[in-house]
Order: C-alpha cells, then structure tokens, then sequence
C-alpha cells in the first residue's frame, strides 16, 4: 500500500497523455488480498481502478478523484499449465510476453501479441481485449480466453466461463473482454494456448510508397490469401527503427510491408509464391524471405521497436488506433496524410494492415505553441473519416477517457443505453473504472440522449476535474 | 416444443419487429423467436402464446468478398448463405442444417464441428442489430474485423435463446473454402484419435464415437496428402473419403433424448468411457453429442458431467438445460434490463431466466 506524492504521481497516468490522481495505491499479491482490498472500498465507497503495467493509451488505468487503484503487477503466477486441455491458468500479473514463454516449450503460444507485450499484462489484455500483428489469424483476446475469476465491486467472487466449448448462462466472461475494468477485477485468467505453427515464413517487401502497400494488402485479402500478420511501416517509421535497432529494412522503400505466413509446407510456399505474384502486380520493388529464425527475428524486433524508435523525431506522440473496412484502407491512408499536412504535423504510420487497423502516430513537442490543439483536432477529423467509411473509433486500445465521447458516433442512445444496463448489472453504485468507456449522458433506461456528433477537443476539456493532458 | 396450435407473426422489417414486442410487452404476451426451428427443444421448457418468425427476413445486406464478412438479416438460411458465399470460395465455417437460419444458429451458439479448426461459432459474431424484449432497436459491435469500441454486447447475446432480444440482422466473418476437405475414418477409438490430435498438426476437427475415430483435414492438397501419410502412422487401414461430409457418422442422433456435452477436453475420454450410449465428442475441444433413451439416462450423465465441472444441456427431446447459473443477480439484472416484461420465452434460459 501506499499513499507518498511520488507514489500517486506514478500511478495517476498511464501510457496516454492524459494525467489524473488517485488517493491511495494498493499491490495486492493474491485473490483473497485484491477482494479485501475491494471490500473496503465498498465500505469505504471509493471508486476503484483496476491497473496492470499501465501500458494502455486510452486512459482507461487514469485514476480520478478519490480513486483507490488496485494494482496487479505482483500477481505473476503462471498457475496451471495443461497441454493435455490447451490451456493455462494465469495469475492477471503474468506478462503476455513471460506467458508466451512459459507455454512455449510445451509446443504452445498464446496468440495475442500487442507490440506492449514485453511489458503488459495478461489482464490488462483482457481489460482491452487486446490484439497485435498475429490476431489477423488468430483473432483477439476474446477468442484466446476461456474462463476469468473476478471480484466484483461489492466484493463477490465468481468464476465466469468454462474450461470447455460452452458454460451455463449467457457469456459475461465475453462481455468482461474489453470492458476496461468497469466491470470487476479480473483475478485469474484461463487462457486458450495455441500451437505452435509447423511452418513460418516472414517476408519483408518494399514498395515506392504506402498506399501502394495499402493497395497490396487488400488485394490480397480479396483473393484469399490469409496471413498470420500483415505489418505495414511508412518510410518515416523505417527510418527511425534503423537508426534504433537495425532490423535490415529498406530505408529508400517509401513504405515496406511485413508479412508473416505461416501452416504446413506446401501451403506455406504457396503462399509466400502468390504473395509475390499480388505484391509485384502491386508495385512492390523488393522481396525478401528471412532464411533462418534469426533474420526473421530480426525483421520482427523492427515492427515491435518502431513506437519508440519514433522518439528520434521528437519527445511527445500521441498513438491513435482506429479501424476500418479493409478495402478502404488505402483511401483512409491518403486521408491521414492530407489531415496531417493540413494541420501542419508530422504523422508516421506503422500498422495492422490486414486487419484494416490504422495507428496514425502524431509526433510532436508540446513546448510549441498550440500543437495539442491541432493533434487533437488532426485526430478528431481522421476519426470522423474511419466512421464515415464504415469503420469504428478503436480496435485494441480501447475507449477509456480519449474516446468514451466519440462513442455517440457510432452508438444511438439506446444503443448506448443497453451497454449501460449491462455494466450496472455487474457494478450498481458505478464505482468500477467510473468515467471510463461510456459518455457522461449514458445511461441504463437513458434513451433520450440525442446522437450526438464528437469533440476530441471539447472531449477532452471536459474530462472529470483534476484530469490534465 | 410443440408450437401447434399458436399464433405466429412473420415481420418482413425490422420496424414490424420493434411493434410487435412493443404490443407483446404492453399486453404481457409471451413470445417464442423462431428462425428454422431446428433447435426448438434447446432451453428448458417455456409456455408461450405468440411465436415470432424471422424467416421473412433473409434479405442479404452487404456482401463484398474481400473484406470476407457477410451481413445478412436473421432469418437467412444456413444453405443459402452457403449458395451466397460458395461461388466466391468464401465460407462462415457453423456446420449447420439447411434449414437453420443465421440468426437462429447464433441465438443458440450450438457447437461447430469442425471447430478444432474454425473456431468457436461466437467468434465469427462482429455485429448484431437486434430489437429487445420492451422493442427498442439496439445496435452492437461493428463491421470491421477487429473492434473495442464499447462493451462486447454481440457476444452477450450469442448462446441467449431468444431470452433478451430478437436478433434480426448480423455481420459474421467468413473464412476462404478449403481447396482440399477429407475426411478419414478408422477404427480404434480414442486412442486413435488422441494419436492423432498429437501427431496430425492442423486438423480441422478430430471426432470420437465409440470404436470409430474421425479426422477432418482441409487446405492445401499437398498439406492435406502430408497430413494423411501422418494420419495413417496411427491407423494404417483408415478409410479416406474425399470431398465427403463430416461427421461420417452421428449415431447420438437416433435417440429419443440428445444433449450437447462441455467438458474440459482432457476430460472427454472420461466421460465417453462411462456414458453408457451413443455418445461422441470432438477431441482438442471437448465438445460432444449424447443419444439418450429418456430421463434417467440423462440425469445419470448429467451428473457425471457436471461433476467433472462441464455441462450438459438437452438439443432435442425434453430435459432442459440443466446446469447452475453463475452470478445469478447479474443474470436477472441484464434480463430485466433487456426484456422488461419478461415476455421473451419466460423460463427457456439456464436458471429459469
């Protein structure tokens, strides 16, 4: 437990650039701790945060007010592992990438893979329903998660899901995927292993530029080419990531495209074949298939550094994360670049291609004069662009504070106002994660809420007091 | 359920949805959703006095092959999203009758076959537009591949019988067709079949009933020919059959009773061991089938399967569901929330919701 400035300073942010405070931190080491932690803010009637490695960048681990934040980054346990059933039961601690590591020598992985994996944890995954360059093939978190203890805000345990196909009643352990804390702490999870692919083949390709890339991509999907990951970096993040890591990109590629194939032999060099008969009838100027584990681990390191290899542009970013139909995304990425060029800011795109999520990245200095304004401004135009395309607001980081009220964008308020029947069906009093996900005007049997049109700006002047950006 | 005798309405939009559980809930008549009436004995029995079809709304919605996603209204057909998808090599891989609707197979999440390999029905659900029980029009998820944004409320209603809102339009995510599908029967039972979960990597489905060992194997056809040789180190004489159906063979499907058994997969040898009748489970899953003669059968393994922490809820024939709702009061509060008048089959759920 602790209640120091300096300990309250750490924990009132999280990897967003929005900054709250809390009253007190706690680091529970088991189940039975995180639930008399959460009864006494019951009695209490402190709001509660759930937290694992603060990783996420929507706010959702921001503290507000009162907020006692419940800590899970001493729960490490790898509980269970059993191959004989393909799953693992985990402590919320556990970092994806140690889980990852622990079910490796049993021939097994766990699928999601944010590029956060060395330092976020299995809960905080869940929390976010979190994807990564792999979960085009494996899917997300939802699909990787078979059962989850939690406490709930009255101080109850349960045990939702199964460890088989189907569980008595309707599926909460689905709805608690993704729903950022404000349901419950999620205390154990039992996650799906993966086995390991016989075969993977990782191809780097170069093109004169992103959309083509873009263009290669969709095409791809169109004729039913299904990759384990498609990575696209723009020739800014190539830049960066060589001076960081040297990962052996192409810096004279305008944009390079990293494509992982993976199953059995033949299917594998089938793919890898007719990715580059797709990839050449779309521009591709190179094509290179890593030869052994080292190359490709190589080529790997470069996507999972390029965020921080961007800090060689300037010291502040803000990572946006948004999704749209797959065959718009060479249309939204000339969209990005126009609204950056617009709004005078330099954008660097490295992203999800296949699964058509965008992560524009603004770099920026905030000691300049106004330049929040225009990213958040900047941010706020592409997103309008994703929706009006068919798309959503986020695909893995979440909604938390940054984009609890652009929601109205895609939801009416009956639609919103269903989503807040189901999180006072677990939390009444509204003291799980408040003010997170949801707009302020949601509420269960709240139908009279106009569908409003998002702000990001006026969003973010309008977040709870004692929230700074 | 027998549904002779009852009134039915047949809503062409989903507007005439919205009315009738509007008037459904003012008057507090109880109203059954039905699509293709293939899984009417799943649920616990429930009285009703309306039945609502949804087979007038099986208009296709959007359909464009390279974002491999199908939009379609509930009441489409699982043969004619296969006659849309097909032509295209594109599938939504829920093994379902002909008859079965869309929104039908999502209400129930039955099992899928072949889901060692596709994958649970529930994660193929993006986008569900429904009507709840008081008739407000709810819209959840998104037609994007990949989607946080607010709560996962397609998959709170995938597996919910019809019990908080009448599902009428969905987005479900579709895979390519394999170009080579086989299917590979042998005799020897479970061991066979657990040789092969072990030495067979990528089966699509591996399926046990009594002496009898299926293998589902689907992709490349060298992968496939690859596979086979693999197959046939743990049984040399298993019968090949290309392009056939799988199962082979569902011999639970000939008894008056049969249930739909969840075990964790280790646990399956388990319990087909001591089941006493027609019984085959998919392993890697632990998905399976159960024949039953009548009650006390069912309640003999209903026993044995929940006390090996699985469920076991009755498909056809009566018995109900069984099983123990977790976090009841959460249970009734989203009901209530949903359905108001608890007019959507009132009892059909787990736990009498």
């Amino acid at each position: 437990m602790a209640a120091d400035p300096l300990t309250l300073g750490l924990y009132a942010r999280d990897a967003s650039i929005i900054e709250g405070g809390c009253a007190l931190v706690v680091l529970p080491s088991s189940a039975d701790e995180v639930q008399a932690c959460v009864q006494v803010a019951a009695r209490e009637g402190l709001a509660i945060v759930p937290r694992g490695s603060g990783t996420g960048l929507a706010g959702g681990a921001v503290p507000l007010g009162d907020a006692l934040v419940i800590v899970t980054s001493r729960m490490t346990r790898v509980l269970d592992v059993r191959p004989e059933d393909r799953l693992a039961w985990v402590e919320p601690g556990v970092l994806n990438q140690d889980l990852a590591d622990a079910v490796r020598p049993h021939g097994f992985t766990f699928a999601p893979d944010p590029s956060s994996q060395q330092a976020s944890t299995v809960g905080g995954n869940v929390a976010t329903n979190a994807g990564g360059p792999h979960c085009l093939l494996h899917g997300v978190t939802s699909g990787h998660v078979l059962a989850l203890d939690l406490v709930l805000a009255d101080g109850a345990r349960v045990r939702l899901g199964s460890e088989g196909p189907l569980a008595p009643g309707y599926d909460l352990r689905g709805v608690v995927v993704g729903s950022e804390g404000t349901l419950g702490i999620v205390t154990a999870v039992c996650v799906r292993l993966t086995p390991l692919a016989p075969v993977v083949s990782t191809c780097l390709l170069a093109f004169p530029d992103p959309l083509a890339a873009a263009r290669c991509v969709a095409a791809c999907i169109a004729q039913g080419l299904v990759a384990a990951a498609m990575e696209c970096m723009d020739q800014a993040s190539v830049r960066a990531v060589e001076q960081y890591v040297h990962a052996g990109y192409p810096e004279d590629a305008g944009a390079v495209l990293l494509v992982e194939l993976e199953g059995l032999a033949a299917g594998v060099a089938h793919a890898v074949a007719e990715l580059g008969t797709i990839a050449g009838a779309h521009g591709a100027t190179s094509m290179r298939v890593a030869a052994d584990e080292e190359e490709r681990g190589q080529l790997w390191k470069g996507r999972k550094h390029a965020l921080g290899a961007v800090a060689l542009y300037a010291p502040h970013y803000y990572l946006h994360d948004c999704v749209v139909p797959r065959t718009r995304l060479p249309e939204l990425l000339a969209d990005v670049y126009r609204i950056a060029a617009e709004h005078r800011l330099l954008v660097v795109n490295m992203f999800h291609a296949g699964d058509g999520n965008l992560h524009p990245l603004f770099v920026f200095d905030r000691g300049e004069e106004g330049v929040l304004e225009r990213v958040l401004t900047a941010s706020q135009e592409i997103l309008e662009r994703c929706v009006a395309a068919g798309g959503v607001v986020s695909g893995e980081h979440g909604i938390g504070l940054e984009k609890r009220d652009f929601l109205p964008l895609l939801f009416s308020a009956a639609d919103l106002g269903a989503q807040a029947c189901v999180r006072q069906a677990f939390d009444p009093d509204g003291r799980m994660n408040p003010h997170k996900v949801l707009p302020a005007g949601a509420r269960c049997g709240d139908f009279a809420m106009a569908r409003g049109d998002g702000d990001l700006a006026a969003a973010v002047r309008s977040l709870p007091a004692g929230t700074w950006i | 359920m027998d549904l002779t005798g009852l009134p039915t309405v047949t809503p062409t939009d989903r507007e005439a949805v919205v009315r009738c559980l509007r008037e459904a809930s003012a008057a507090h008549t109880r109203v059954l959703v039905v699509g293709g009436a293939t899984q009417l004995d799943r649920g616990n029995p429930a009285a009703v006095d309306l039945v609502l079809s949804t087979r007038a709304l099986d208009r296709v919605v959007a359909y464009e092959p390279a974002e491999m996603i199908a939009v379609v209204e509930a009441g489409c057909t699982a043969a004619a999203l296969r006659d849309l998808l097909r032509p295209h090599g594109q599938e939504w891989p829920v093994d379902a009758d002909d008859d079965a609707t869309v929104g039908g197979l999502i209400a129930t999440g039955a099992a899928v076959p072949r889901q060692l390999g596709v994958g649970p029905l529930r994660d193929s659900v993006l986008e569900l537009e429904c009507v709840s029980g008081d008739g407000r029009a709810i819209h959840t998820g998104g037609r994007t591949v990949k989607n946080v944004s607010g709560y996962g409320l397609p998959r709170l209603l995938v597996g919910s019988l019809g019990t908080l809102a009448v599902i009428v339009q969905a987005a479900v995510k579709l895979r390519p067709l394999a170009g080579a599908r086989r299917t590979l029967v042998a005799a020897g039972g479970l061991p066979v079949a657990l040789g092969w979960l072990r030495s067979v990597p990528l089966a699509t489905a591996i399926l046990v009933h009594g002496d009898t060992a299926e293998l589902r194997l689907e992709g490349w056809a060298d992968d496939v020919a690859a596979q086979t040789a693999w197959a046939r180190a743990c049984a040399p004489d298993a019968h090949v059959g290309d392009d056939a159906p799988f199962p082979q063979a569902a011999p639970w499907s000939h008894h008056p009773v049969v249930a739909e058994m969840s075990v964790a997969p280790s646990r399956l040898g388990a319990v087909l061991a001591t089941a006493g009748c027609d019984a085959g489970g998919l392993v890697g899953v632990g998905a399976g089938w159960a024949g039953l003669e009548g009650a006390a059968a069912l309640d003999r393994l209903r026993r044995r399967v929940e006390s090996l922490g699985g469920a076991l809820p009755v498909v056809r024939g009566p018995g109900g569901l069984g099983g123990t709702l977790p976090a009841p009061a959460i249970h009734r509060r989203i009901k209530a929330a949903f359905d108001p008048a608890g007019i959507l089959a009132p009892g059909r759920f787990w736990g009498g919701l």
